[in-house]
């Protein structure tokens, strides 16, 4: 007999409380442990118990901060890395927006904030769940409320040159792009003229086609 | 199967096709966690930076002939796992076998010297740290990354009953390091 199959019911659902909090219980496994949650007096507490571990290894882990410029050096080695046998050559940027049809720029920016609230919402993760890591995005925090602008970059655009850009302005893409080839850049602004000023830089780069002013702070407010 | 997931693998499928943005992506999305996972495997925050970033670079050779049998988040984290253990074996570091796993003492100090001053959370995230690797890795696997006991099966490349076996006794020493630092839980 395995130590698995020795454990007492207790250590049986104390083995499977993590699994439970974490949402990936199912079947029996997932009725026993509510059964015993419903009827043993000690089992409220030992989901508590779990739950104190749980929050303990999450901030163990946030405790460990990747680096700032990971984006940018990871975009440099794939901009080196030939990659399997696939479509000619083209940069990255120019797959994603060779698909781009000229649009109003009020047509534009209804269809690309309606993809992008989709790709938000998806965007949140649920605690201890496997769900996105826009961190660079403040994800843990209320994404909606931060300033934004939308982009689209040039079909030539060079990853690593945006990745630089970006991180060397403190912008992050928060979602994007959608189909129409549009990101969600976060513009980490307080004032009206701080995020004039980021926007214009944004739209100054040779490598920006189409910058859209999006959510902009109000001074005062 | 929820929403994010789906988009997951539907970046994974653009990147199948050479879409490189799908790949910065996948990165935004997943590299802060596989870099941490990375960090508490190996101790080592440069060796981390070195191989999160190799995993995306796999992503992008691999993405081909994904599957889709896992979740895109297990499915990295075994990438991971895999490059963590052949960097710690390149440099030699000595590992324990898992029948060893719960007989060997946890590396932290004594519970009642590190706790005197803390309070429980802080005393509990240290136990955390403290936890033999074998164990410490399911509790980072299923409390941090989400993974159920099959998809921590896999990453780690061993049998569901192991995994609970290795759940059981992180807890367990958990659950006794509290004890001992004053902080009776009732289990075990």
């Amino acid at each position: 007999m395995s130590a698995a199959e020795k454990m007492s019911r207790r250590d049986e659902m104390e083995t499977l409380l993590p699994f439970y909090l974490n949402g990936s219980l199912e079947g029996a496994e997932l009725e026993a442990v509510e059964e015993w949650l419903a009827t043993d007096p000690a089992a409220m507490a030992a989901l508590g118990e779990a739950e104190a571990e749980f929050s303990g290894t999450a901030a163990a882990n946030e405790a460990i901060r990747p680096p700032a410029d990971a984006l940018s050096r990871f975009a440099k080695a794939l901009d080196a890395e030939a990659g399997p046998v696939r479509a000619p050559g083209q940069s990255w940027l120019a797959k994603v927006f060779g698909r781009v049809t000229a649009m109003p720029a009020g047509v534009a920016w209804a269809a690309a904030a309606a993809l992008l609230a989709l790709v938000i919402v998806q965007s949140f993760e649920r605690p201890g769940g496997k769900g996105n890591d826009f961190e660079v995005a403040g994800a843990q925090g209320d994404l909606a409320k931060l300033p934004f602008a939308l982009v689209k970059f040039k079909p030539d655009a060079k990853m690593a040159d945006i990745a630089a850009f970006l991180g060397q302005n403190g912008l992050k893409i928060a979602g994007g792009p959608t189909a129409d080839g549009v990101f969600h850049l976060t513009i980490p602004a307080s004032t009206a003229a701080d995020y004039d000023r980021l926007v214009g830089l944004v739209a100054a780069q040779p490598f920006a086609d189409t910058v859209i002013q999006g959510r902009k702070p109000v001074d005062g407010g | 199967m929820n929403a994010a997931t789906e988009t997951d693998r539907a970046l994974v499928d653009r990147v199948a096709k050479g879409d490189r943005a799908a790949v910065g992506l996948l990165f935004m999305r997943h590299h802060a966690r596989i870099y941490r996972f990375v960090a508490r495997q190996t101790g080592s925050e440069m060796m981390a930076d070195d191989i999160a970033n190799e995993v995306f670079l796999e992503l992008w050779k691999q993405a081909p002939g994904f599957e889709g049998r896992s979740e895109v988040s297990t499915w990295l984290l075994g990438i991971a796992r895999f490059k963590a253990l052949s960097s710690l074996r390149k440099k030699k570091e000595d590992w324990i076998d898992d029948d060893d796993a719960a007989q060997v003492p946890d590396s932290a100090d004594t519970p009642e010297v590190v706790t005197m001053k803390e309070d429980k959370a802080a005393a509990l995230r240290r136990f955390v740290d403290a936890l033999a690797e074998e164990h410490r890795t399911v509790i980072d696997l299923a409390y941090y990354h989400g993974q159920s006991v099959t998809e921590i099966g896999e990453v780690l490349g061993i049998p569901v009953a192991t995994v609970k076996t290795r759940m059981f006794y992180a807890r367990k020493k958990l659950g006794e390091a509290l004890k001992a630092a004053g902080y009776d839980r009732g289990w075990p």
